[in-house]
C-alpha cells in the first residue's frame, strides 16, 4: 500500500478559485455560445474577487511549502496574486467593453481569462520547476488563443508567430528543467537550492540549467533578444487582450525568475548576475531605440515594454530583499500604466478594424481631452517622470542595482530612459499641439473613462506616497525557506 | 552491458540542436513547428536518461506532463496555423505580413 | 536464442522474394501495348472528371483528428495508476475520478459547441479578411476546448 500524499488544498485555494471559475465560465459558454456576455463578466469579476479574497486569506499564514513541496506558500505569491486579479478585473471589463461595442460575441473570452490568471496565479507560487513548466504552458496556451480570438487576419497572424516562438520557448525552458533535474536529481527549488549550495550537485550542469530556464522565461517576458515576436503579437491581438498579456505576464513570470535565480540558483548569483546584466542592457538599449522608429502606438508600447522589461531585469542583480521590493514596485507601478495606456488605445482605435496609426491620436487633446490626458499620465509613468509611480519605480531598481555594484548597468539605463522620454513625450506633444485630422472614430461612453481612471490614480498615488505599498512589498521580499 | 548515460545525453543535445536549427531555418510554419515538437521530444529523451542516472523517477514523470504538453500545443498551433490558412491561403511565415513595421 | 527467429527471417526472404519475383516475371512476359484509354485512371467506366491530385477536404476533418489527439493524449495518465491502482487505494481512484471529471468538463464543451457535428459544414468565409461568424466554428472549439484540457493537464500537476 501506498501511503496517500498530503493533499493541502486549501494552499492553492486562489488558483482553485480561478480554475473552478474558469470551467464553469467554460461549461456555460458552452451551453450559451452566443448570449449576451454580460452575466459571463460579472462571474468573471466575482471569480477574480473570491481569488484575491482566499489570496489575502493566505497572508498570515507561516512561509512554508504545500501539496508534497510543489507550491510555496508565502507573501509573495500573495502579492503577485492580489496584483494579478487587479490586472485581470481590468482585462475581464476591456474585454467586455470591446465585444460589446461591436455586439462580437465570443463568451469564450472569459474562460480563457480565468484559465490564463489561474495559470499565472499558480506561476507565482510554484516551488517545482514541474509545476513552472507546466503553469507556463497553461497561461501560453490560453494567451494564444486570446490573441486570435477575433479570427481576423491581423490577430490570427500574431498569434501564429506568438505561438511557434512561445512553443520554441518552451522547449529550452523545459530543456533548462531538465538539465537542472540531471544536475540535482531534483525538480524542487528548495532541493535545487540544497542540492547546490553541497556537494551533491553538479554545478556546470546546473549553470547551463540556470541560462536555459533564463531563456525560456526571457522570451515571455520579451527580454532582448528573445523579443522578436512582441511588436507583431501587442499590434495584431484585440486591445484588451494586449492589455492583460502586457501586464499580467510580466508579473508572473518574473515572480517566477524570482524564486527561480534567488532561491533554486541562489548559489550561482554570482555566475549568473553578468548574464542577466547583459540581458538587461540589451533590452534597455533596444527596446529604447527601436520604439522611437515606430509610427503605430501599439507597436511603440510593445518596443516599450521591451525597455520595461530590461529596467525590472536589472533589480536581478541584487538578490537582496531591496532587489526583490523593488522589482514588485516597478511591477505593479508598470501593470497599472500599461493596462492603462492599452485601455485608452482600445478607446482611440474605435472598434475590432483597430487603428492605431500615429495619425489617430493627432489632435486627440481637442477632440477628447479626457482620453489624451489618461494616456498622457500613463506615458508619463512608463517614461519614468515624477510624480508618477514610474519615477520611484526606476529610482527603486536603479538603487537595488547599484547596492549590488552594477553602477554601469545604471548609467546605461539611465541613458535608455533618456532616450524612452522622448518617444513618450513625441506622442504626448501630437496629442496636445497638433490639429486634428480625419473623422474621430473615438469611443463616447464614459463607463470606460472612469475604470480608466482607477490605474491613472493609482499611478499618481504611487508616485507621490510609494510609502503605502513599499513596506508590505518588503515584507512580500524575505522569501525563508 | 549498460549503455553509458552520457550517450543517451549526446543524442538528445543533437536531436535538440537539429530542432532548434530547423526553427530558425525553415520558413514553413508547420515545419518550424515540426523543429519544436523533435527539441520537446529531445528534452524527453535526456529527461529519462537522467530518471535512469539518478535511479529515480522524478524525471519520468515529467516527460509524461511535458508529452501532454507537446499534444496540447499541437492542437492549439494546428488549429491557429490551419485559421491562418483559411484567411491567407499560405503557411509561410514571411509571407504572413500584415504586421511589419 | 537468436537461432529461434531464424524461421521467420527466412519466411520473410521467401515473402519478399516471391513478391519481387512474380512483378519481375509477369514484367518479362506480358504484352506492353499502352493506349490512352487504357492508362485513364478506373472510375466505374465513366471519364475522369479531373484529376485526383490537390483537392481539399474538408476542414472538419481537422477539427475531429486534433480533438482526437488531445483527448487521446489524457489517457497516459491512467497507466501509470493502472498498474499500481491497488497499491494506490481509494486516494488514487478519487483522483482518477476527479481527472477524469475534468476531462468530461472539456467533452461536453465541445460537444455543445458543435467540434462533434458532422453535418453542419464550416467553410470558410469568401472575404479573406471576415470575422469567421458562422453559427458553429469549430475551429473556435477546438481551440478552447484545448484550454481546458491544460487545466487538466495542470490540475493533475498540482498533485
Amino acid at each position: 500500500m501506498i501511503d496517500a500524499p498530503r493533499v493541502e488544498l486549501w494552499a492553492i485555494l486562489p488558483v482553485l478559485m480561478l480554475f473552478g471559475g474558469g470551467l464553469i465560465a467554460l461549461l456555460a459558454s458552452g451551453f450559451a455560445r452566443r448570449a449576451a456576455q454580460a452575466p459571463f463578466a460579472l462571474f468573471t469579476l466575482a471569480a477574480l474577487a473570491a481569488a484575491a479574497a482566499s489570496a489575502l486569506w493566505l497572508w498570515n499564514r507561516e512561509t512554508t511549502t504545500a501539496l508534497e513541496g510543489m507550491v510555496s506558500i508565502d507573501r509573495l505569491a500573495v502579492v503577485a496574486t492580489l496584483a494579478l486579479c487587479g490586472i485581470g478585473a481590468f482585462g475581464a471589463y476591456l474585454g467586455f467593453h470591446y465585444f460589446e461595442r461591436d455586439d462580437f460575441r465570443r463568451n469564450e473570452f472569459y474562460a480563457l481569462l480565468l484559465f490564463a490568471l489561474g495559470g499565472m496565479a499558480l506561476l507565482v507560487a510554484a516551488a517545482d520547476l514541474i509545476v513552472v513548466f507546466l503553469a507556463v504552458e497553461v497561461l501560453s496556451l490560453a494567451l494564444y488563443v486570446m490573441t486570435a480570438l477575433t479570427f481576423r487576419r491581423g490577430p490570427t497572424e500574431a498569434a501564429m508567430k506568438y505561438f511557434l516562438l512561445g512553443a520554441f520557448a518552451s522547449a529550452f525552458l523545459l530543456y533548462g528543467v531538465a538539465m537542472s533535474y540531471g544536475a540535482s536529481a531534483t525538480t524542487s527549488v528548495q532541493g535545487l537550492a540544497r542540492a547546490l549550495t553541497g556537494v551533491g550537485g553538479s554545478q556546470p550542469l546546473a549553470l547551463v540549467g540556470a541560462l536555459l530556464l533564463v531563456v525560456g522565461l526571457g522570451f515571455k517576458v520579451s527580454l532582448v533578444p528573445f523579443h522578436m515576436w512582441t511588436p507583431d503579437v501587442y499590434q495584431g491581438a484585440p486591445s484588451p487582450v494586449t492589455a492583460f498579456m502586457s501586464a499580467a505576464t510580466k508579473v508572473a513570470v518574473f515572480v517566477a525568475m524570482v524564486r527561480v535565480l534567488d532561491v533554486a540558483f541562489g548559489s550561482l548569483a554570482w555566475d549568473l548576475a553578468p548574464a542577466i546584466a547583459v540581458l538587461s542592457a540589451g533590452s534597455m538599449i533596444l527596446g529604447s531605440v527601436l520604439a522611437i522608429a515606430q509610427r503605430d502606438v501599439k507597436r511603440m508600447l510593445a518596443y516599450s515594454s521591451v525597455a520595461q522589461a530590461g529596467f525590472i531585469l536589472s533589480s536581478f542583480v541584487s538578490p537582496e530583499r531591496e532587489g526583490i521590493a523593488a522589482a514588485l514596485f516597478y511591477l505593479i507601478s508598470y501593470s497599472a500604466a500599461v493596462v492603462g495606456a492599452f485601455g485608452v488605445v482600445m478607446l482611440i482605435s474605435g472598434g475590432i478594424r483597430e487603428q492605431t496609426g500615429f495619425e489617430r491620436f493627432r489632435g486627440l487633446g481637442r477632440r477628447q481631452p479626457v482620453l489624451a490626458a489618461l494616456l498622457s499620465v500613463f506615458l508619463l509613468s512608463l517614461a519614468g517622470i515624477p510624480p508618477t509611480a514610474g519615477f520611484v519605480a526606476k529610482v527603486l531598481v536603479f538603487g537595488a542595482a547599484t547596492s549590488a555594484g552594477y553602477w554601469p548597468l545604471v548609467l546605461i539605463g539611465a541613458l535608455a530612459s533618456v532616450a524612452g522620454a522622448f518617444f513618450y513625450l513625441r506622442v504626448i506633444a501630437l496629442m496636445a499641439m497638433q490639429e486634428p485630422r480625419g473623422v474621430d472614430i473615438a469611443d463616447p461612453s464614459p463607463l470606460p473613462r472612469l475604470v480608466l481612471a482607477v490605474p491613472a490614480v493609482t499611478v499618481v498615488v504611487l508616485g507621490i506616497v510609494p510609502g503605502v505599498i513599499v513596506p508590505l512589498l518588503q515584507e512580500a521580499g524575505v522569501l525563508t525557506w | 552491458m549498460r549503455t553509458p548515460v552520457a550517450y543517451f545525453l549526446l543524442l538528445s543535445a543533437i536531436l535538440f540542436s537539429l530542432g532548434t536549427a530547423s526553427v530558425l531555418l525553415r520558413r514553413n510554419a508547420l515545419r518550424i513547428f515540426m523543429g519544436v515538437e523533435l527539441q520537446l521530444n529531445a528534452v524527453n529523451l535526456t529527461l529519462v536518461a537522467f530518471s535512469r542516472m539518478h535511479m529515480e523517477l522524478d524525471g519520468q514523470i515529467l516527460a509524461f506532463f511535458s508529452m501532454v504538453v507537446a499534444a496540447a500545443e499541437v492542437v492549439v498551433g494546428l488549429a491557429i496555423i490551419v485559421a491562418v490558412f483559411r484567411r491567407t491561403s499560405t503557411t509561410d511565415v514571411d509571407r504572413a505580413s500584415v504586421l511589419r513595421g | 536464442m537468436l537461432t529461434e527467429y531464424l524461421p521467420i527471417v527466412a519466411m520473410a526472404v521467401l515473402a519478399v522474394a516471391f513478391g519481387v519475383a512474380s512483378l519481375v516475371v509477369s514484367r518479362m512476359f506480358r504484352p506492353h501495348r499502352p493506349n490512352p484509354v487504357k492508362l485513364s485512371p478506373y472510375e466505374c467506366g465513366n471519364d475522369p472528371v479531373r484529376l485526383p491530385r490537390g483537392e481539399r477536404f474538408s476542414v472538419k476533418f481537422y477539427v475531429v483528428a486534433m480533438l482526437f489527439i488531445i483527448f487521446d493524449i489524457e489517457i497516459i495518465f491512467l497507466f501509470p495508476w493502472a498498474v499500481r491502482f491497488r497499491q494506490l487505494g481509494l486516494f488514487g481512484l478519487v483522483e482518477m475520478a476527479f481527472f477524469i471529471g475534468l476531462v468530461f468538463v472539456a467533452y461536453i464543451y465541445v460537444w455543445r459547441a458543435g467540434g462533434l457535428d458532422w453535418a453542419t459544414s464550416v467553410e470558410a468565409p469568401a472575404d479573406a479578411d471576415l470575422a469567421s461568424d458562422s453559427p458553429r466554428d469549430p475551429m473556435a472549439a477546438a481551440d478552447e476546448e484545448l484550454a481546458a484540457a491544460m487545466h487538466d493537464a495542470e490540475v493533475a500537476g498540482a498533485r
